[in-house]
C-alpha cells in the first residue's frame, strides 16, 4: 500500500499536560516576546529583594551635601532627604516587601485553599458554614480594616505584615477553589474514585489539588501583588511605625519632605511608584501566559 | 413580583445580619485599642496648657464614654446608639456628634465616587467595545494592556503622580478642603470652589478605575459576539444597527453589577486619593482619626464603610434581578 | 429591481425555486495554510424538491449550508465556484444589502435546536418585528398574523410564544420559532441544519412532519443538513452524500439507501442497527472522519477507510479524487471502481 499523501497540519492547540507545565511555560513564553520581558521583570523583582540587600551596606551612606538631589551619574535615581542614594533603598527596600507578600501569600494559599476544597468536596452544612464566613470575610472592605487593625495591633515586621495581610486576604481564593472543586465533581472525578474505593486522602491529593493547581496559582500571583500594594500602601499612609526602609516608607518620606509641593527630589518619590508600575506590567503579561497555559485556545489564525 | 419580594426579604435579612457581625466586630476591636482614650485626652489638653482640673472637668462633660461597667452592658449601650443613629463623640473635635461629622464627609465622598464612577463607567465602556472590536489589531493589544495595567496599578500611584505633576508643574488647580471663608450654598464662587477642588481627585478616580472597566466591556463584548444569536440575527438579514444594539444591551448586561459593586466599595476605597488631594471626605477621615487616635470617629467610619459594601452588594443583587429577564421569571420555565 | 426567488411552476402547483451548486471551494485560514473544508461540489435542488445532506461532522456539511446564503465565517471563505439561486441569481456574488435582504427574506436558514439561536434578552415577538424592520416591512399587523398562522400551523400558540423570552421555551419551541422566523417573510428556499440533533425522539418525529407539511403547503424548496439517515429516509426526496468536504454520492433517496454505490455509503447503512435480526450485523466504520488538516490531499479521500480498497485497490485510487458519474440516471457516484464499472458496461 502506498503511502498517503498528507498535509502537514500540526495540532492546532498545544495541551496542558499536568507534567509538562515548565515545558509548556516556555513554550508559551517563548511565542510572544511580550511576556518573556513579563517573566523577566518578575524575575528581576525577585531577584533584587533576595539578592539586592548583600550587595549593600546595613548602613545606607548619607550625603549631607545632595539632599533631594536629582539623578545623576553617581545617583540614577537621585538621593532622598538624608542624601542616602536612592537606587539602593529601593533595591534594599524590596526585601521587606517581597518577605511579607510571600508570608502573606503562604498563608493565603493554606487557609484559602483548605477552605475552598473542603467546602466544594463536603458540601452541605459545612459548605454552608465556611462560605457565610468567607463572605463575611470577603465583605469587609480590605484596606479600611487594615487601617483600623493598625491601631489595635502595630505589625511592622515583615512577618507580622504578612501574617495580617494572609488572615485578611484569603476570601477569593477560597471562593475560586470551592467553584473550582464544584465543578471538577460535576465532572464526575470524585464520584469516579469513590467508586474505585479511593480513600479520602488520596482523592484530595491526587486527583483535586493538581486540577485546581492552575486557579490557585494565578490567584496566588495577583494576591502577592495585591499584598505588596496593601503594605506599601500601609507604609505610605504612615500608620505604622518602621524600623526599616521599604517602598511605602519612602513615598511617605518623600511626600512629608514636601516633593509633592515642590518637586524636589522627584526621584526619591517616583522611584517606587515607577517600581510598582514595572513590577504590575510584569505580573499582567505573566498572568497572560499563565492564561495559555491553563487554558490553551484554538489558534484561529 | 413576589419572587423579588422573597429575594428583598432574603438579602435584607442577611444584610442586617452581616450589619450586626460587623458592628460586634467594631466593637471588639475598639475595646482593644491600646490606651484609655479618656487619659489620652487628658493629657492632650495639659499638654495644651490647661490646668489638670480644667481638663478633667472638661474630658468629663465634653468626652461622654467613660468605659466603665461589664462589657455586656457597653455592647448593650453601643447597639442601643447605634439604633438611634448615634456614632458617639468625637475626641478631636470636642462635643461634635460623630454623626454630624460622618455625614459631612459622606457627602463630599459620595459626590467624588459617583462623579468618579460615572467617568471611568464611560471611558472604560467606549474603549472596552474598541479592543474587542480591533482585537486582532495592535489597537485592541495596547488597550487591553492600558486596561490591564491600570487596574492592577494600586490608586495611590495615580493620586500621586497627579497630584506632583499637576500641583507642582501645572498650577492650575488647587488641593485641600473647600475654602472655609466662603458662604456655603448655591453661589457662584462656593460652587466654582467645589468644582476646582473636586476635579482632579475625580479625574484621578476616574484614571485610576477605568481600566477595570474597560476589560470587563471587552471580555463581555468579545463573548456575546461569539454568541450564536448574532451569527442567527445575520442569517436572518437583521439589519446592522439592530445587530449592533443587540451586542451593546447584552454585552453590558454584566458591567452593572459590577458598577452596582465598585459603588460600594469606593466609599472606603477613595481613601488614597482623599488623602492625596487633601480632600475632605470619607477616606481622609478614617485615616486622620487614626492619626488624632479618635477611636470614635474611626469607627463610626468604618462602620459606614462596611454597611456601605453590604448596601451596594445588595443592591447590585436585585439590579440584576431585574435587568436580566432570566433571573426575573425563574419558575416561570417551559 | 429586488432580487427574489422566483417560484417555478411544476404540475400548475407554485414551489421554491431551483438551486444549482456549480464546482464549490470553502477553504478556512488555518497555522498550516488554506485548506478546503467544501472541496469542488456540484449539487443541483430541483425546484419544490427536499433534499437530504448527509455526512459525519467534519464532512463540511454545515459549511455548505452556510454558504447557500455567502454566510461562510472567518476564517473561512468561499474560494471557488458558483451558487445560483432563480431570481437572486448568484449568492456568491452578492454582498451588502442585497445579500442582506435575500436572507430571511428569500432564504431561510434554522438553526439546531440546540443552539440558542434567540436574543436572550428579548421576547421573540420583539424579534419578529426586529426582522420586520430590517426588512423593510411596512405592515406589522399583517407580519404577525403571518408569524401567528405558521406557529399555529406547527401547534404553537402565538400569544404564549411571542410573550415569551428564549430560556422560557423547550427545545422542540424553539425549533418550531426558528422555522417560522425563517418562513414568515415568505422565503421559499429553506435550509435546516440538523434539525432533529438535541430533541427527543418524540419531538424529532414531530419536527420531520412540520418540515414535510411546511414544504408542501407552502411550496418550497428545502435542504435539509444532518447526520442522521434516519432523518433523510424519512423527509427527504433526494439525498447527497458528503465526505471529507465531497459529495461522494447522490441520488432519490429510495434508490440509494436500498442501493448504495459508494462505499462510504454502504459503511453508513451498515452501521445502522435494526430492530429485527441479528445484532451484530451493524458493522461501524472504521476509522475516524478526517479533520481539516488530515484530509488528504491527493488521490481519493475516503480510501483509508474504504473496504474496497483494502481488498482490490486500484492505482487511480491513490492519485486523481474521483469526479461523480452519472451511473444511473438522476445518481451520482464518486468512485473509481464503481466508474470503471459502468464504463465496462457501455
Amino acid at each position: 500500500m502506498s503511502a498517503i499523501d498528507m498535509p502537514v497540519a500540526g495540532p492546532a492547540v498545544v495541551p496542558a499536560r499536568r507534567t509538562g507545565f515548565w515545558r509548556n511555560l516556555w513554550t508559551v513564553l517563548r511565542r510572544k516576546p511580550s511576556r518573556m520581558a513579563g517573566a523577566a521583570i518578575v524575575a528581576l523583582f525577585v531577584l533584587s529583594g533576595v539578592v539586592g540587600p548583600w550587595l549593600y551596606p546595613d548602613n545606607l551612606p548619607r550625603d549631607n551635601d545632595l539632599i533631594l538631589a536629582g539623578p545623576s551619574l553617581a545617583h540614577p535615581l537621585g538621593t532622598d532627604f538624608e542624601g542616602t542614594d536612592v537606587l539602593a533603598l529601593l533595591i534594599t527596600g524590596s526585601r521587606y516587601v517581597l518577605v511579607a507578600a510571600v508570608v502573606a501569600a503562604l498563608i493565603m494559599v493554606v487557609i484559602g485553599t483548605g477552605f475552598g476544597l473542603y467546602s466544594g468536596y463536603r458540601r452541605g452544612f459545612s459548605d454552608s458554614v465556611l462560605m457565610r464566613i468567607t463572605d463575611f470575610v470577603l465583605t469587609i472592605p480590605g484596606f479600611p480594616l487594615l487601617l483600623v487593625l493598625s491601631t489595635v495591633w502595630k505589625f511592622s515586621s515583615a512577618l507580622q505584615m504578612g501574617l495580617v495581610l494572609g488572615i485578611t486576604g484569603w476570601g477569593g481564593l477560597a471562593r475560586s477553589v470551592r467553584s473550582a472543586t464544584l465543578s471538577l465533581r460535576e465532572r464526575g472525578f470524585v464520584e469516579a474514585a469513590r467508586g474505585l474505593g479511593m480513600p479520602t486522602r488520596r482523592i484530595v491529593t491526587a486527583e483535586l489539588l493538581p486540577n485546581i493547581a492552575p486557579y490557585v496559582a494565578m490567584n496566588l500571583l495577583i494576591g502577592v501583588t495585591t499584598f505588596i500594594y496593601s503594605q506599601v500602601g500601609l507604609f505610605y499612609l504612615g500608620v505604622l511605625p518602621f524600623k526599616s526602609n521599604n517602598w511605602g516608607v519612602m513615598i511617605q518620606l518623600a511626600v512629608t519632605n514636601g516633593v509633592t509641593q515642590t518637586g524636589d527630589g522627584l526621584g526619591y518619590l517616583m522611584a517606587p511608584l515607577v517600581a510598582i508600575l514595572l513590577l504590575t506590567l510584569g505580573v499582567v503579561l505573566l498572568v497572560d501566559a499563565l492564561d495559555e497555559v491553563f487554558n490553551p485556545r484554538l489558534r484561529e489564525e | 413580583m413576589v419572587a423579588f419580594l422573597r429575594r428583598l426579604a432574603g438579602h435584607l435579612v442577611r444584610g442586617v445580619v452581616m450589619i450586626w457581625i460587623v458592628t460586634t466586630f467594631t466593637f471588639v476591636l475598639i475595646r482593644l485599642m491600646p490606651g484609655d482614650p479618656v487619659q489620652t485626652q487628658y493629657e492632650k489638653l495639659l499638654s495644651q496648657g490647661v490646668s489638670p482640673d480644667q481638663a478633667r472637668a472638661q474630658v468629663q462633660v465634653t468626652y461622654g464614654f467613660v468605659p466603665h461597667g461589664s462589657w455586656l452592658s457597653q455592647y448593650g449601650d453601643y447597639l442601643w446608639k447605634l439604633l438611634h443613629l448615634d456614632l458617639g463623640t468625637s475626641v478631636s473635635a470636642q462635643g461634635v456628634s460623630v454623626t454630624t461629622e460622618v455625614m459631612g464627609a459622606l457627602k463630599w465622598t459620595v459626590g467624588l465616587v459617583l462623579a468618579g464612577t460615572l467617568l471611568s463607567f464611560v471611558i472604560g465602556v467606549l474603549l472596552g467595545v474598541v479592543a474587542a472590536m480591533r482585537r486582532e489589531g495592535h489597537v485592541g493589544s495596547v488597550l487591553s494592556l492600558l486596561g490591564s495595567l491600570l487596574h492592577g496599578i494600586p490608586q495611590y500611584v495615580m493620586a500621586l503622580v497627579l497630584v506632583t505633576f499637576l500641583t507642582v508643574k501645572v498650577k492650575a488647580f488647587s488641593t485641600g478642603p473647600v475654602d472655609g471663608l466662603l458662604d456655603p450654598g448655591f453661589n457662584g464662587p462656593y460652587l466654582a470652589s467645589i468644582v476646582s477642588h473636586a476635579v482632579l481627585p475625580a479625574v484621578a478616580f476616574a484614571l485610576s478605575s477605568f481600566g477595570g472597566y474597560l476589560l470587563t466591556m471587552k471580555s463581555s463584548v468579545v463573548s456575546v459576539l461569539g454568541d450564536d444569536f448574532i451569527l442567527a440575527s445575520e442569517l436572518r438579514g437583521i439589519k446592522p444597527s439592530i445587530v449592533f444594539r443587540y451586542v451593546a444591551r447584552n454585552a453590558l448586561l454584566p458591567l452593572f453589577t459590577v458598577l452596582a459593586l465598585s459603588l460600594g466599595f469606593m466609599i472606603g476605597g477613595a481613601v488614597f486619593i482623599e488623602h492625596a488631594f487633601n480632600y475632605s471626605g470619607m477616606g481622609a477621615m478614617l485615616i486622620d482619626s487614626i492619626g488624632n487616635r479618635d477611636y470614635s470617629e474611626m469607627s463610626g467610619a468604618f462602620l459606614l464603610i462596611t454597611v456601605a459594601v453590604i448596601l451596594a452588594n445588595i443592591a447590585a443583587d436585585l439590579l440584576y434581578s431585574v435587568v436580566d429577564p432570566r433571573v426575573r421569571r425563574e419558575g416561570a420555565g417551559a | 429591481m429586488t432580487a427574489a426567488t422566483e417560484t417555478s411552476d411544476v404540475d400548475g402547483q407554485r414551489v421554491g425555486p431551483a438551486v444549482r451548486i456549480s464546482d464549490l471551494t470553502v477553504a478556512y485560514r488555518t497555522a498550516a495554510g488554506e485548506l478546503p473544508a467544501v472541496s469542488g461540489v456540484d449539487l443541483d435542488l430541483a425546484p419544490g424538491s427536499i433534499t437530504g445532506l448527509v455526512g459525519e461532522s467534519g464532512s463540511g456539511k454545515s459549511t455548505l449550508a452556510l454558504a447557500l446564503l455567502n454566510a461562510v465565517q472567518r476564517p473561512g471563505r468561499i474560494t471557488g465556484g458558483a451558487i445560483q439561486i432563480d431570481g437572486l441569481g448568484d449568492v456568491v456574488s452578492l454582498s451588502g444589502k442585497q445579500l442582506r435582504q435575500a436572507r430571511g427574506g428569500e432564504i431561510g436558514y434554522v438553526f439546531q435546536a440546540a443552539q440558542n439561536s434567540l436574543n436572550p434578552l428579548k421576547t421573540v415577538g420583539k424579534q419578529l418585528l426586529d426582522l420586520g424592520r430590517s426588512h423593510q416591512v411596512t405592515d406589522r399587523r399583517a407580519l404577525v398574523r403571518a408569524a401567528t398562522e405558521l406557529l399555529s400551523a406547527m401547534g404553537l400558540s402565538a400569544e404564549r410564544v411571542l410573550d415569551a423570552y428564549q430560556h422560557e421555551l423547550s427545545g422542540g419551541m424553539r425549533q418550531r420559532v426558528g422555522i417560522m422566523l425563517a418562513l414568515v417573510l415568505n422565503a421559499h428556499l429553506l435550509v435546516l441544519d440538523e434539525p432533529t440533533t438535541a430533541l427527543d425522539m418524540i419531538s424529532q418525529a414531530n419536527i420531520l412532519s412540520i418540515i414535510r407539511r411546511v414544504h408542501a403547503e407552502r411550496g418550497l424548496t428545502t435542504l435539509v443538513v444532518t447526520h442522521d439517515i434516519g432523518v433523510v429516509a424519512e423527509v427527504a426526496d433526494r439525498v447527497a452524500v458528503m465526505y471529507g468536504g465531497r459529495l461522494v454520492e447522490q441520488g432519490p433517496t429510495t434508490e440509494v439507501l436500498r442501493d448504495p454505490k459508494h462505499p462510504y455509503t454502504k459503511g453508513l447503512i451498515n452501521a445502522i442497527p435494526r430492530l429485527t435480526g441479528d445484532p451484530e450485523a451493524a458493522q461501524p466504520l472504521p476509522g475516524r472522519p478526517p479533520t481539516l488538516g488530515t484530509i488528504p490531499t491527493r488521490g481519493c479521500v475516503f480510501r483509508e477507510r474504504c473496504a474496497r480498497y483494502a481488498a482490490d485497490p486500484l492505482p487511480e485510487c491513490d492519485t486523481d479524487d474521483p469526479a461523480p458519474r452519472e451511473v444511473a440516471p438522476g445518481r451520482l457516484v464518486a468512485c473509481h471502481p464503481v466508474t470503471a464499472q459502468v464504463e465496462e458496461q457501455q
